[in-house]
């Protein structure tokens, strides 16, 4: 952020920076000030179940508890006999889970601390990260409730399921960037943050959390339906969780692949550069 | 003397409210200031409310950017205001300690240092390692003036934070202050207190109505202040 300029010798508080180097920026500024970073998910996961008695244990406990419900309900409305649809349901909400919180934690993240921001200068892009760091800590406690179906199915342990961590973070990495996309404008428009809860609710049931890949697939097939259901940046991930974790291997199209790992890509570029420019200014304007 | 503070030519207009944009309303903030915070000097702001004083110090210290002009220092800078903002409530005196002292970009070790000497001042004994929900609005004052007067930057700037607490408290809190400005050399206090600002400012400036009007001998510059409160 700053670079002795000028013939005074002294050091610019708002330096100039060229937009094409801002992600490199933000994930500068992220590593410089890993130690707070480390100590706001500290803060976080200690803060969200110390006055709970069972502590953690809810981070588990709620995926399985919504498995429970969901597929309740579904086997009742659709009459599904699929014995591993918890298994699915639960992989769906943890990833769902982990897409909409860390994109709306980061979206909320000025208008959340905006106290603070008017009154010290703290690197804004720490705040907007560790949400998404507590969440992607919570999502690996919550993988915890699968062991007892690794039994009770007897499901197989192949090389795929390290691809599960992969598809937890580029979840993750999406709706980082999408937040940081959102957060100076839902700060100064407090419409921008209804609009992105009622998108979330939306997108849940948009998104493979109650149906799976193979249901749309069998449904809809593979025509324009198809193109617009990758368009959201959770399907390929969510379907990639289940495979890695039942040991199979979806039909996805190679265009399935390249439009998630594009949007995250772009979305986080495009977060990153927006965020640093219009951050600061963002939090004067309140 | 040696300049630790340039400002340039530094604008920075506030919105003016929706109800209010079809009317003719000047938009609060600063407007074209330019000023030099020299080694060494204690530099008072005074003004009426809404003059710009609060602003000011915020961009100066970094928290707020301007729309143009810049702003240029050397060294280390810190706002003494809004003390106790960014606490959580949830976790205990000591653990937002460090969590303020990170916020300030102190490292975990130099925090270790400086802890002791932290709790003590806040005179909060046991509660210490308490939740600070549990805490009395005094008692998270207290915290607040402690680790937010615990690290010495080169540049201080101060903004009317010293009524929180009982008398005795005040008075500590006020001594505390006063051995920082000591300690740092350079500081900018906003306050409304003119007998305090002549006492300890070697310079003032006068802000109205977000504009510049006047900087330098304190006498002078509040002789100045009184007329203009007068035409008021």
């Amino acid at each position: 952020m700053s670079q002795v300029d000028g013939d005074d010798g002294l050091t610019p508080l708002w330096g100039k920076r060229s937009l094409h180097r801002l992600p490199f920026i933000v994930l500068k500024d992220l590593y410089s000030s890993r130690h707070l970073l480390k100590l706001l998910i500290k803060r976080d996961l200690s803060g969200k179940y110390r006055r709970a008695y069972l502590g953690y244990a809810w981070a588990v406990l709620e995926p399985l508890l919504l498995a429970i419900v969901y597929t309740f309900i579904f086997t009742i409305l659709v009459g599904s006999s699929d014995p591993l649809y918890p298994v699915k349901i639960i992989l769906g909400i943890i990833g769902w889970t982990m897409f909409a919180r860390s994109l709306t934690t980061s979206a909320k993240s000025l208008s959340s601390s905006i106290n603070l921001f008017q009154f010290a200068r703290v690197p804004k892009t720490v705040f907007a990260t560790s949400g998404t760091l507590t969440n992607a800590v919570l999502a690996l406690i919550s993988l915890t409730c699968l062991i007892p179906f690794y039994f009770i199915h007897d499901l197989p342990i192949t090389a795929n399921l390290f691809l599960l961590p992969v598809w937890l973070i580029l979840l993750s990495f999406t709706g980082w960037g999408i937040g940081l996309l959102l957060a100076p404008i839902a700060c100064k428009v407090p419409d921008v943050l209804n609009l992105i809860n009622f998108l979330i609710r939306a997108g849940f049931f948009l998104s493979p959390v109650m149906w799976t890949y193979d249901m749309f697939n069998s449904r809809f097939g593979s025509g324009w339906h198809g193109i617009v259901a990758h368009m959201n940046p959770t399907v390929i991930p969510i379907t990639g969780m289940r495979d890695a974790v039942l040991g199979e291997t979806s039909n996805i199209p190679g265009y399935g692949y390249a439009m998630c790992f594009g949007i995250a890509i772009i979305g986080f570029i495009l977060g990153a550069m927006i965020f640093e420019r219009k951050a600061h200014s963002a939090v004067v304007n309140v | 003397m040696t300049v630790v503070m340039r400002l340039e030519n530094i604008t920075l207009e506030y919105p003016v409210p929706r109800q209010y944009r079809k009317e003719d309303v000047r938009p609060s903030g600063i407007r074209n200031l330019s000023l030099e915070v020299k080694q060494g000097e204690i530099l008072g702001i005074i003004g009426r409310n809404g003059s710009g004083k609060s602003t000011l110090l915020k961009m100066m210290a970094g928290v707020f950017p301007p729309d143009s002009g810049r702003i240029a220092m050397a060294g280390s800078v810190s706002l003494l205001a809004g003390v106790g903002v960014g606490f959580h409530k949830e976790l205990t005196g000591r653990e937002n300690a460090y969590l303020y002292g990170a916020l300030m970009g102190r490292t975990t070790k130099e925090i270790d240092v400086l802890i002791d000497e932290i709790k003590s001042f806040a005179e909060l004994d046991h509660h210490f390692d308490r939740p600070i929900r549990t805490y009395s609005s005094g008692m998270k004052s207290r915290l607040g003036i402690s680790v937010a007067t615990a690290f010495k930057p080169d540049l201080l700037l101060i903004d009317e934070v010293l009524g929180v607490g009982d008398a005795s408290f005040r008075k500590k809190s006020e001594e505390r202050v006063k051995q920082l400005m000591n300690e740092s050399g350079t500081v900018v206090i906003v306050s409304h207190s003119m007998g305090l600002l002549s006492s300890i400012c070697t310079r003032i400036l006068l802000l109205n109505d977000g504009e510049f009007v006047t900087i330098g001998d304190p006498n002078e510059v509040l002789l100045k202040y009184k007329e203009l409160l007068k035409l008021d």
